[in-house]
């Protein structure tokens, strides 16, 4: 069931370019394949990293112990989709002739560096990875993705000419569940 | 040389036979060559307010569709682009994307917004505009009226460069905003124009949050104003302007980025100040009073140097952008004085 829900919004772009044949969509189609390949990226990060505070809010449901066994699968799709939004980007930019350039810019220097961070989690996913670091030191590094994620919300904010209203509501949930988690913390 | 109908005989929605006078323009220098116009594959229906206006005047949408010679006032004139002009071979967007690809924030803040919010009720005609401030002839006019006595319009192929680095090519029909500054004849304490977009929370939803400080302001010095170029559209592709574009009156001018091109405006004032801008008062360090399209100055996060063109499919490439939008011979002479990288 999870893996349809993985895939399907990569196929989505297909929908309108091709059978609703969107108008807007067609203007400018590389941009818009770019931005939903990134759009899909922020909203799995987000939604992969609900999952641990919701299993530690929540202990004795079989739903969180169901999502907190899958968020490797979803980390991993979470950094397929950010790769795909990345080559997409030089795709849609015609090479690599304008990087050297556009690095110096904090737009896209949020989003090289929070890439940098989903490609060494993604490269250390596996099992061998968690034995060779040993158990402490493989948890201290996926620590990094919570800066991925403040990275990804600047990248999104940067994207937009005003305030992009979706980042309150991608991120809003994960960091209502932040917050519960640490007040119950906390208390206990 | 086109011919040109003169439709402002039109106006009155009853002609039956097309009006015999033709007139002949030489095309100055800044006529893009526009040889090959893109057909449209699709007729979009007109914005429904317009046609609901028509019919109240007793014409029906169906008679309206299947005759070329009922016009409504601010209709273009028929999209023949003249083809003595064939040297860089520029083609004009599509209608599709020209009226798909939109920022008019105040009816949502993505592209696919505009068309779809801005045609779901708010009435843009009749509509009238005020002329205030240092002027001897102040007042409110119809815009139907306004352009009678303006002597009509014109068509004009334009360059569209948006701040956002992407650009397309617009056939505008419409007016030279000079012509209506020579109406409202500045006294000498005129140095500046100030333009208000309407505010109307109830049809506009965007305008219902506060993402930008409504109105929507622009302005220009009054050399801009009165310069051969400066524009004022009031239909594309010889069809009414359709509301998600600035019906029924927007700004047009083309040496400067999109969003000095302020739409659907109700009054223009004549200042001895300069006017704030509403992008320049939301984000002044990345947006200017001048906006000028210059490739040497780069936005803060993202280069002016090139720009992609709209339209064009899925791998378009992008093109350099030019200096001034390509208009550089008719209008550096306006900012000999100015250090552009400070006044950008």
């Amino acid at each position: 069931m999870l893996v349809p829900l993985l895939v399907l919004p990569g196929l989505w772009p297909l929908w309108p370019l091709f059978i609703r044949r969107d108008f807007t969509v067609a203007a400018d189609p590389g941009k818009y394949v770019l931005h939903h390949l990134g759009f899909t990226a922020a909203v799995l990060l987000a939604v992969v990293l609900t999952f641990s505070p919701l299993h530690r809010l929540w202990p004795k449901s079989s739903w969180t112990r169901a999502l907190q066994r899958h968020r490797r699968l979803v980390g991993v799709t979470t950094f397929v989709y950010a790769a795909l939004h990345v080559t997409m980007h030089f795709i849609y930019e015609g090479g690599f002739g304008t990087f050297a350039t556009d690095w110096s810019k904090p737009f896209i220097a949020a989003g090289v560096v929070a890439f940098c961070i989903l490609a060494i989690l993604a490269a250390t996913s596996f099992n061998a990875a968690v034995r060779w670091l040993g158990g402490k030191r493989w948890k201290g590094l996926h620590q990094l993705v919570y800066i991925a994620a403040l990275l990804v919300i600047y990248h999104q904010i940067l994207a937009r000419k005003i305030f992009p209203q979706q980042v309150l509501w991608i991120f809003g949930p994960l960091a209502l569940l932040e917050v519960l988690r640490i007040v119950r913390a906390r208390r206990s | 040389m086109v011919r040109r109908p003169n439709l402002l005989a039109a106006t009155t929605c009853t002609l039956s036979s097309p009006p015999p006078d033709m007139h002949f323009h030489a095309r100055p220098d800044w006529h893009l060559p526009a040889k090959t116009v893109t057909p449209e594959s699709r007729y979009r229906e007109r914005p429904r307010a317009r046609r609901e206006f028509l019919r109240k005047l007793g014409v029906g949408a169906a008679g309206l569709l299947a005759s070329p010679v009922l016009r409504g006032a601010t209709e273009g004139f028929p999209a023949q682009i003249n083809d003595a002009y064939t040297a860089d071979g520029l083609k004009p967007t599509s209608y599709e994307a020209i009226t798909n690809y939109n920022n008019f924030y105040e009816f949502g803040t993505g592209k696919d917004d505009p068309v779809h919010y801005a045609n779901q009720g708010w009435q843009t005609e009749p509509w009238t505009i005020e002329l205030a401030g240092h002027i001897r002839n102040p007042g409110l006019h119809d815009v139907n009226a306004l352009i009678r006595q303006l002597g009509g319009i014109e068509e004009r192929v334009y360059r569209h460069r948006c701040v956002e680095a992407w650009s397309m090519v617009v056939p505008w029909d419409g007016f030279p905003l000079a012509k209506l500054v020579a109406l409202a004849d500045p006294t000498a304490e005129a140095k500046y124009l100030k333009f208000t977009t309407f505010v109307d929370r109830s049809a506009a939803i965007g305008q219902r949050s506060d993402i930008l400080d409504w109105p929507y302001l622009e302005g220009l010095r009054l050399d801009e104003a009165t310069h051969d170029l400066a524009f004022i559209a009031t239909g594309i592709y010889g069809k009414p302007i359709p509301n998600q574009n600035g019906a029924p009156l927007r700004l047009v001018v083309p040496w400067k980025y999109g969003f000095k091109g302020i739409k659907s405006i109700v009054k223009i004032e004549f200042t001895a100040t300069e006017p704030r801008n509403t992008w320049q008062d939301m984000a002044p360090h990345e947006y200017g009073f001048y906006a000028n399209v210059n490739p040497q100055v780069s936005h803060p996060r993202w280069s002016q140097a090139e720009e992609r063109i709209i339209g064009d499919g899925f791998f378009a490439g992008k093109k350099p952008t030019l200096m001034f939008n390509g208009y550089e011979a008719q209008v550096a002479g306006l900012y000999r004085d100015l250090d552009l990288r400070k006044f950008y």
